[in-house]
């Protein structure tokens, strides 16, 4: 087959040929470059940003925090690196820690791309490729993926080649996780970032196919309302449990429902991302969700030991591995739909539906892989049918009855084995003792805590169902669980952008504060709604997604009402939106980029440096990723960081082995150039980490604000940011934060309620001088305030330069 | 007298070195013959009874309490030198031979863990022991293999009982 070059051509005379155009090679970049407007890195390499992430790295250092001491990679190892000792390939410790921190990011990112391609192929086989991307109102449909590849995708055929991009880039990190590779941690943390670019890209190649095929709400502020919680789902009905992060299969469950006047009569329930993907199909044009969301991963595990769900459907990611022996044991079906999971199943794809059905609901087989969705979406409805009345009326539970419940925390013999293997060692056998005491509200507390792991049972030497006992215990509070999540909206839009953008550069609309991620909660669920509500009532705008915009709407005010019914859903100051699932996540990036277009004009074509260059120095926001577990979260939060914004991490963060952490004492590294002259420019030292851990929600709350504060705050903006960062450090530290002068730059920048009694700690404490007749500073600051200053890392964008 | 050496059971490992089970009375020769002690608590030291006892090695010692998370609550009112610092941040700037310390007076020779989340102090250790010269104790209740030295597990009144014989001893 023989390539064309792009222009114009003609053919003549050709008769009785087929003319078949797979894809305009370069066609939408040729375009970009013809508007003169790509910029000067589209589709970057490995190195292709390496100065950047050099940059960024040499004020936030990366700091090690290994996992493991051994590398057993090769079989040289094992090798002991203790002590920052050199393998016998020659790596040492810093450096084997930042290729596992590497590792990591591009699992996650593997994960999204992986599930992207397979969505994509789907899609453009049910949709054709010329389906047009829809996201709503925006001249800039995929802001990823434009500022990184200089691609503008208009239709889903057009996501094709973005995705080659991806998966060639994955190829690349992943080879130089070999041995004999890299040899600097340094070098491993730019590739590391590349990676967690690579994600953000993959994630909105995702996302915005489902969101303009599947007719999931474009950014629409008023998504409908979805129920969520254990509690919530009417277990008298057939229940279909759907596990996992994509939705397309579980789309033919629905669309056959709907068609078969089963949608009143089953109770679809999901888990994780597809429970949240559920709740957006088809709601583009408004209505009721159906679906309803049981909860995240913490979740599984409890879920299926209630015995509640009838039959089981897993996609893949974050679906436990032992689905199929927990279902087995409760006579639940399981189908496995997609090849990232099969579980030794028999590949039944290409059966008949009958003999499918016949064998899952007799008990022969217990469970099947089937690929093919037509099937699927009319196996899963009928199978709940026929199993749910059998399975109902036997009550096959895996928690123990009264009587057992008592005879199980009598032979707890507390010898604390159980709180050692516990992942949060949660105080278990003080449980048992107040439970045998007839007392279960150190259980019904337990419960919420509890990630189900079920890592305590496999010690425990009296074999005590710990996990079923702590479910058995809290029924009361379960049946309680009920709650609201707004369904995801998709992107921010270019008119609200329009509208906040500027109260965000100038510090008016003091941060966005991005709440992401799994389960892995260091105390359970309560911790986000109280984050959430304080940032919310001081008018940060907060963008949930995934795990968290789930567990957010658990929890009520005293009117009964969850955040998402108490706080409008736009990109505004004191909102709260859900942008939705996992993939969703690029939005967020997205909306930092969005802000440097359409706010500042900036052209983001094919230009990630000089955009993350924008974002790091004048967008506020910071992102929680407070209960991040999974090797996604490591790369969603890297992704991040490469474009300038912070993330926060609850304390199980450690584990990720590497954090980014900046030197505040150490003045060299906080200066920037100004673009109008080139001059070096002091700024504050904040963030003054990219990715770092917090041990609990008290503490994050003043980090939150002090992470917001960005060089071109105005004077009202820097006042409003200091007001919060104080009195959130006196409200849950109960102190005054020892670094609160080193934001100020002149009197103004002080909160106005208390400018006397600061000016006064200035002179007095920090030796600044005042002029107390005009209540003027007259020296001390170490930064001055130039509203015209334009703060950038990169000399090349400055005017001697 | 407390024996804080007997369970060093450990249910995941880190590698093959691990700290050395610690008694008391020595755990407090060893604060006491250090230059530059740090006390480092976490928010889990706001329990009355464990509160009491980070007060008093302070004050026994005037040693520098580096408060961290929420912890710095407890000592507002108490005449001990404690200041608040993210431990993260404290992990990284303990890592730096140019860090002046808290009171800005230089680096530490002995840091002393006490009321941490395990898993998570365990990382806070894993880089110090991997990467720093410093010597690093844990007198909390779980064995801690990542410190240098390390009371073992201890059922929680055991373990007030032997942070007792520690303040006795210093
Ligand atoms: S990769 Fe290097 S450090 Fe790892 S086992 Fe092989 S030789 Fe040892
Ligand atoms: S391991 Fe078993 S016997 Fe021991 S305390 Fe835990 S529940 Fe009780
Ligand atoms: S199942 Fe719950 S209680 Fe048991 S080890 Fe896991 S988190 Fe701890």
């Amino acid at each position: 087959m023989s390539k064309i070059s792009t222009g114009s051509f003609s053919i003549e005379e050709l008769e009785n040929v087929q003319i078949t155009i797979g894809s305009i090679v370069g066609a939408i970049e040729k375009k970009a470059e013809d508007e003169g407007e790509m910029g000067p890195t589209p589709k970057p390499g490995i190195s292709g940003l390496r100065d950047w992430d050099h940059k960024l790295l040499n004020r936030y250092e990366p700091v090690y925090t290994p996992m493991c001491d051994q590398c057993c990679y090769c079989t040289f190892g094992t090798c002991d690196l203790t002590g920052n000792k050199e393998g016998a390939c020659g790596i040492d410790m810093k450096t084997h820690q930042a290729r596992e921190f590497l590792l990591r990011v591009i699992t996650g990112a593997a994960a999204h791309a992986g599930h992207g391609r397979h969505l994509l192929h789907h899609l453009i086989e049910t949709h054709g490729a010329d389906h047009p991307i829809d996201v709503g109102p925006t001249n800039i449909k995929a802001p990823v993926i434009q500022t990184v590849t200089g691609i503008k995708p208009e239709t889903i055929g057009d996501l094709e080649p973005v995705l080659d991009y991806v998966e060639e880039q994955l190829t690349q990190l992943l080879a130089t996780i070999h041995a004999g590779q890299e040899g600097a941690a340094i070098d491993f943390e730019s590739k590391a970032m590349h990676g967690g670019m690579i994600d953000h890209v993959g994630m909105e190649v995702s996302d915005i196919a489902q969101i303009s095929c599947l007719g999931m709400p474009k950014a629409d502020s008023e998504a409908p309302l979805a129920e969520i919680g254990m509690g919530s789902i009417d277990s008298t009905k057939p229940v279909l449990l759907c596990i996992g992060h994509n939705v397309a299969g579980v789309t033919y469950i629905m669309d056959y429902m709907e068609e078969h006047d089963l949608t009143d009569k089953i109770e679809l329930a999901g888990l994780c991302c597809t429970a949240i993907d559920m709740t957006r199909y088809q709601m583009d044009n408004g209505g009721t969700p159906t679906a309803k969301i049981v909860g995240s991963l913490a979740k599984e595990l409890k879920y299926i030991r209630s015995g509640i769900p009838d039959v089981i459907v897993v996609d893949e990611q974050c679906v436990r591995a032992d689905v199929l022996q927990e279902a087995q044991a409760l006579s639940i079906p399981v189908i496995c739909t997609n090849e990232k999971i099969m579980y030794g199943l028999p590949n039944r794809t290409k059966d008949d539906v009958d003999d499918i059905l016949n064998d899952l609901a007799s008990g022969k087989e217990a469970g099947a892989l089937v690929l093919e969705f037509e099937k699927l979406g009319e196996l899963a409805p009928r199978l709940v049918m026929e199993v749910a009345p059998i399975r109902k009326e036997k009550g096959i539970t895996a928690l123990p009855t009264d009587e057992e419940f008592k005879e199980l925390t009598n032979k707890c013999v507390h010898c604390l084995v159980c709180e050692m293997a516990c992942p949060m060692n949660l105080p278990i056998s003080d449980a048992m003792t107040a439970a045998a005491d007839g007392d279960l509200t150190p259980f019904e507390i337990l419960h919420d805590k509890c990630i189900a792991c079920g890592r305590c049972e496999q010690e425990c030497p009296k074999d005590i169902d710990i996990l079923n006992v702590i479910e058995k215990a809290s029924q009361k509070v379960i049946r309680e669980e009920k709650g609201m999540m707004r369904a995801g909206r998709g992107q921010v839009s270019d008119p609200e952008i329009r509208e906040e953008g500027v109260n965000l550069v100038l510090g008016t609309t003091p941060g966005i504060v991005a709440m992401v991620g799994c389960s892995n909660y260091p105390d359970g669920t309560k911790d986000l709604y109280d984050i959430a509500k304080e940032m919310l009532k001081r008018s940060y705008i907060v963008v949930v997604s995934g795990c968290t915009a789930m567990d957010l709407g658990m929890y009520k005010n005293e009117e009964g009402k969850t955040l998402y019914e108490e706080f409008s859903g736009s990109f505004l100051k004191g909102n709260l939106l859900n942008v939705g699932s996992c993939v969703s996540n690029s939005h967020i990036t997205a909306t930092t980029i969005k802000v440097a277009a359409i706010f500042a004009q900036r052209n983001v074509t094919g230009n990630f440096e000089e955009i993350a260059d924008y974002v790091t120095n004048r967008v506020g926001a910071v992102g929680i990723a407070w209960g991040a577990y999974s090797q996604k979260a490591a790369s969603i939060g890297t992704g991040c960081t490469r474009l300038g914004v912070p993330v926060i991490l609850g304390p199980h963060g450690s584990k990720y082995r590497r954090a980014l952490i900046g030197k505040p004492y150490d003045s060299d590294k906080w200066s920037v150039y100004d673009a109008r002259n080139g001059e070096e420019l002091a700024i504050p030292a904040a963030p003054d980490y990219l990715i770092t851990t917090v041990d609990n929600a008290e503490e994050i709350m003043p980090m939150l604000a002090k992470s917001c504060i960005r060089p071109t705050d105005n004077n009202m903006g820097r006042m409003i940011k200091l007001t919060h960062y104080i009195e959130l450090s006196k409200k849950y530290l109960g102190i005054m934060p020892d670094d609160w002068h080193t934001f100020v730059r002149t009197e103004t920048d002080l909160p106005l309620a208390k400018r006397e009694e600061l000016l006064k700690i200035l002179e007095t404490e920090h030796g600044w001088e005042i002029d107390w007749k005009k209540k003027k500073i007259l020296s001390g600051p170490t930064m001055k305030f130039d509203v015209s200053a334009q703060p950038t890392n990169l000399k090349r964008l400055c005017k001697e330069a | 007298m407390v024996d804080t050496t007997k369970n060093i059971k450990m249910y995941t490992t880190y590698g093959t070195k691990s700290a050395k089970p610690v008694q008391p009375k020595i755990s407090a020769k060893l604060i006491s013959k250090a230059k530059r002690p740090l006390l480092v608590v976490s928010s889990a030291v706001l329990d009355e009874e464990l509160l009491k006892r980070a007060v008093s090695i302070a004050k026994k010692t005037g040693m520098q309490v580096a408060a961290t998370s929420t912890s710095i609550k407890g000592f507002l009112n108490e005449d001990v030198k404690a200041k608040y610092i993210n431990i993260h941040a404290l992990a990284t700037y303990l890592g730096d031979v140019n860090w002046t310390g808290l009171d800005g007076e230089g680096h530490y020779d002995l840091i002393i863990v006490l009321a941490h989340k395990k898993y998570y102090i365990n990382q806070v250790l894993s880089g110090l022991k991997n990467f720093t010269d410093l010597t690093t104790l844990s007198i909390d209740r779980h064995y801690l293999q990542n410190a240098s030295m390390s009371f073992g597990n201890l059922k929680p009144e055991v373990h007030l009982e032997a942070l007792d014989e520690l303040i006795e001893n210093l």
